[in-house]
């Protein structure tokens, strides 16, 4: 038998590592997360090009401007793309209109950032104005959504679950699976900074099965010990120690099955879901760590401290 | 457990979901309408617009062969419509084909047949689960609600009133409480402006409603409009939908249809005579001198040719308004014509000068039908008023006889009669000088509403159409992929139990898609997701069970009984386990909105249905294979476990 409490504090200390190293590399490498579209906003610009551009002048044009500029086809007929430009390139898009219209020029410094793409589209590439079906600043919709809801609807859960928790177990236990559910979120996202992986709808679906993978995961745990602690003979430590190992296999194989469907996707090709996949895969393995050697040994220090409090 | 006596659950269970998912695999019959009038054009160009057809079909709508089409694309089919044949016919494929050939194609006559299945058991009502945009392609539009121009319209409406009660508040001749009266009317109109949080939902759900009529109007295959509280935003999808601007603009349209009384003979004291007179001396002068091109209305002409926008308009009229003095009591429009000839384009032709107060709106009007005039050549509405917009129609032509009425159509002036006697009745018609098509437009905005507010697109995003359906046979190939290595994975450890386990995980996805294609639920890749973690849960709750079985058996018990046991003891994880998913679940579907809530309807359908596999469906087949069937021995990881006592 393993004795997972004896090494509690070094687990901790792992993950408290990781999740430095993950906001560390994130902020002070890539000063913050990936930026995309549908997330922070940006500019968003459909133009119908002449005949004779194609996607890889438009490429080249882009990325000789140091702009990093994604580009759809919408319409193979009439040529018309989709030009989205992410918040992190705005700037230099200003600043390039700035130099080409002269400093001192109030049209350069009237423009908005999306006057200023048009502008240099319109030159570059000698389009009539109607040329340019559509372009607009777009908003951050999934984002916005996320921060408006996603806190709340995360404190609710976890206010929710906790009674729920408190109620059929402990609150001590509640507690534990609380602060093992923020750790995961908080490594996965820091995860996700890490490798700079774009923020998308996907990506949320993939936070969102982490969640309910992760809380599954601890309340089995959770459920052992529970069943265990009538036994009166050990101490508390030795019946989280003794429900961890013996439901050692049952997290393992469990696991592995849940693993297995999603490294499929990444093995499948399914290009469009691979973020999904990165994330849930990283994800699923911090979930069965943290069920292991966080939210259990959590309870015991807590129950710990609280005894000693008790005393005092 | 009286097993075998319930064992007609789970299988009228999977048989009624089989049967419910069967349109999603059947092969399906698709009537591809055909326009009738194609057989007008001339020859050339129908062979041109079939062999175009016949070319994409081979190359973009069908390069693997899937499907099959008679007769030919090449062909004009003799019946209505060409026939498709095919499994997995998406409404955004419906969409493409008849969007990228509308020359051909009659969009609202194409036929989806239903299957068996939707024909004999459920009316006809279409049972495949819908894809949504990011497995199909297609267009997604955010546009939000211009709440400030809004206001200032409905500030017009009320101009009148505004102005009597402001006079009656201050006429010293009234008695203190017809003062008193007048004051509060007066702040009961004002606090209409502002618009709080539930107006503006209410507002933006009568948009909806337009818009969705509108898109039905299109015959667009399962067109979504929804409504995006936080944002003040309408997002419309359109599955399968590339040629966009067309669409959009009938989206936002927001052309009103309004009376307003023209200026009176007196309005312009100072000069005596009217605005009107003033405007029109001053453009005859330059025109006199041989300066036409600086007459304003050549001017305002210039804008409207080049397209500057109705911005660049609106800012020419104010400054106009400025020049004239014209007060704040009358605002300027331009009345728009043709020259002469009836072919010749509608272009504005003269200034008019009408009361800002809107004498009667669209909301008055309904079932307005454009008919020809034989005398006149050219058409006209006619339409019928309610009976409240018939009593206001009275009123205003009875206290106004001898005025002109104009008829204000978005920001044209398209006629304005003079009011020659008193008009009761309630029917009423608008003459201009109208071609078909105007007047079908004008009509339908009579009879649909107008937009309440102007809508902005706030973004557009676009699936391609091949994008989506490459997107969706990977991400379901993956799907299966994982789906079977879990099978395999399941055998291996499990074996015999593993076997009941998966026959467990089989139904668990099947009623899950059933209960989703039942509830008409739109599968997109978050929906997907939570598939995917359906999938896991109901692994974990078999081998939660399977591990207790094994302790049982580790510790020297029956067969039998071990499984009676491992069961019980696990069903409280299951439940604790499955439960605090399930409220987390639960508040997504309450709170979240769009991929949260996709996410979370089907883990929380997934969450019920693999309760009903692991805790039912196991446990009946193990107790059927235990204690029917007498297996003794069973093999639960790679160490053999028999009972000690057998």
């Amino acid at each position: 038998m393993f004795d997972f409490i004896k090494y509690k504090y070094i687990s901790i200390c792992f993950s408290t590592l990781l999740i430095a190293v993950g906001f560390g590399v994130t902020f002070g490498k890539y000063g913050g997360f990936a930026t995309s579209l549908d997330f922070d906003g940006g500019l968003r610009a459909v133009v119908e090009f002449p005949e004779n551009v194609e996607r890889k002048n438009l490429e080249e044009y882009f990325s000789s401007k140091n702009l990093e500029a994604v580009l759809v086809l919408m319409d193979k007929d009439k040529n018309d793309y989709q030009i989205d430009i992410g918040l992190g390139s705005v700037d230099q898009i200003k600043e390039l209109y700035v130099e080409r219209k002269g400093k001192d020029s109030v049209e350069a410094k009237q423009a908005s950032a999306i006057d200023a793409l048009i502008g240099l589209l319109q030159e570059d590439f000698k389009l009539e104005k109607k040329k340019i079906l559509s372009a607009n600043q777009v908003g951050s919709v999934v984002g916005a959504e996320l921060t408006s809801t996603g806190i709340s609807l995360l404190g609710l859960t976890l206010f929710f679950i906790m009674i729920y928790l408190s109620f059929r177990f402990q609150f001590k236990f509640a507690l534990g699976a609380i602060l093992a559910l923020i750790h995961d979120l908080v490594i996965t996202i820091a995860f996700i900074g890490f490798f700079q992986i774009k923020p998308s709808v996907p990506i949320i679906a993939a936070l969102l099965t982490l969640l309910g993978y992760s809380i599954n995961d601890t309340i089995v745990v959770f459920d052992r010990i529970r069943e265990n602690a009538g036994n009166l003979r050990d101490t508390f430590s030795q019946v989280i120690n003794l429900s961890i190992n013996q439901t050692l296999s049952r997290t393992f194989n469990t696991s592995v099955a849940t693993l297995i469907s999603v490294v499929a996707i990444i093995i499948g090709g399914a290009v469009e879901l691979y973020d999904f996949a990165y994330v849930l895969t990283f994800g699923i393995i911090l979930g069965t760590f943290s069920s292991v050697f966080i939210a259990a040994p959590l309870v015991d220090i807590y129950d710990t401290l609280s005894k000693r409090w008790k005393r005092s | 457990m009286k097993s075998v006596q319930w064992i007609f659950v789970p299988i009228l269970v999977v048989a009624s979901s089989l049967t419910l998912l069967y349109p999603n695999f059947a092969e399906r019959e698709l009537e591809l309408a055909v326009r009738k009038e194609f057989k007008e054009l001339p020859e050339e160009t129908r062979k041109d617009v079939l062999s175009s057809f016949a070319e994409r079909w081979k190359t973009d709508y069908n390069p693997k062969g899937d499907w099959q089409i008679e007769p030919d694309p090449s062909v004009f089919p003799e019946q209505d419509y060409y026939l498709v044949k095919g499994r997995f016919i998406t409404s955004a494929k419906i969409n493409q084909l008849s969007q990228e050939n509308q020359e051909l194609i009659l969009e609202p006559k194409n036929k989806l047949r239903p299957t068996w299945v939707e024909e004999y058991i459920f009316g006809g009502r279409p049972l495949a689960i819908r894809l949504g945009l990011d497995l199909q392609g297609g267009m997604r539009v955010v546009l939000k609600g211009d709440f400030d121009d809004y206001t200032s319209k409905l500030k017009d409406s009320y101009t009148k009133e505004i102005e009597e009660l402001t006079r009656k508040k201050g006429d010293a001749a009234l008695s203190e409480k017809e003062r008193k009266e007048a004051q509060d009317k007066l702040k009961e109109i004002e606090s209409y402006f502002e618009l709080t949080p539930s107006r503006k939902l209410a507002e933006l759900e009568k948009a909806k409603l337009i818009i969705d009529n509108r898109l039905t109007n299109q015959n667009l295959t399962e067109p979504q409009v929804r409504i995006q509280k936080d944002q003040d935003s309408i997002e419309v999808s359109l599955p399968g939908v590339s040629n966009s601007s067309q669409i959009l603009d009938i989206i936002r349209n927001t052309e009103t249809v309004e009376y307003r009384l023209r200026e009176p003979s007196d309005s312009n004291a100072n000069s005596r005579g009217t605005y009107h007179d003033a405007i029109e001396l001053e453009e005859m002068k330059l025109m006199n001198e041989g300066r036409r091109e600086e007459t304003e209305i050549v001017k305002f002409q210039n804008i409207v040719k080049q397209k500057l926008g109705k911005d660049e308009q609106d800012r020419f009229l104010a400054a106009m308004e400025k020049k004239y003095n014209i007060p704040e009591k009358y605002k300027l429009y331009v009345k728009w014509s043709r020259a002469n000839n009836p072919k010749a384009s509608l272009l504005p032709r003269e200034f008019v000068v009408l009361e800002r107060a809107i004498s009667l709106d669209g909301k008055d009007m309904r079932n307005a039908r454009e008919s020809y005039d034989q005398n006149r050549l050219s058409y006209y509405v006619s339409f019928s008023l309610t009976s409240q917009g018939a009593e206001k129609f009275f009123d205003i032509t009875s206290k106004n006889v001898g005025r002109q009425l104009a008829i204000v159509w978005g920001d044209k002036v398209i006629s304005d009669p003079v009011i020659r006697s008193p008009i009761a009745g309630g029917n009423a018609q608008i003459d201009g000088e109208f071609g078909q098509k105007e007047a079908t437009d004008l009509a339908n905005v009579i009879s649909e509403g107008a937009l309440p507010i102007p809508l902005n697109v706030l973004e557009m995003r676009f699936i391609g159409p091949t994008l989506g359906i490459e997107s969706i046979e990977v991400g379901l190939k993956a799907v299966l992929l994982g789906f079977a290595l879990v099978i395999v994975f399941m055998l291996v450890i499990y074996r015999l139990s593993g076997f009941v386990a998966d026959i467990a995980l089989l139904v668990n996805v099947i009623v899950l898609m059933a209960l989703l294609s039942l509830m008409g639920f739109t599968l997109t890749l978050p929906g997907f997701a939570g598939i995917i973690l359906t999938v896991g849960m109901a692994v974990d709750a078999n081998v939660i069970i399977y591990e207790r079985i094994k302790e049982e058996l580790a510790s020297g018990k029956h067969v039998s009984a071990a499984v009676a046991q491992g069961f019980d003891n696990a069903f409280w994880t299951i439940m604790d386990s499955n439960v605090t998913t399930l409220i987390s679940g639960i508040l997504m579907i309450k709170l979240g909105n769009g991929p949260i809530k996709g996410f979370a309807i089907t883990l929380c359908w997934g969450i019920i249905t693999s309760l009903f596999t692991s805790l039912f469906l196991s446990r009946m087949i193990m107790d059927i294979l235990v204690n029917k069937l007498g297996v003794r021995k069973l093999q639960i990881g790679f160490k053999k476990l028999e009972s000690k006592n057998v």
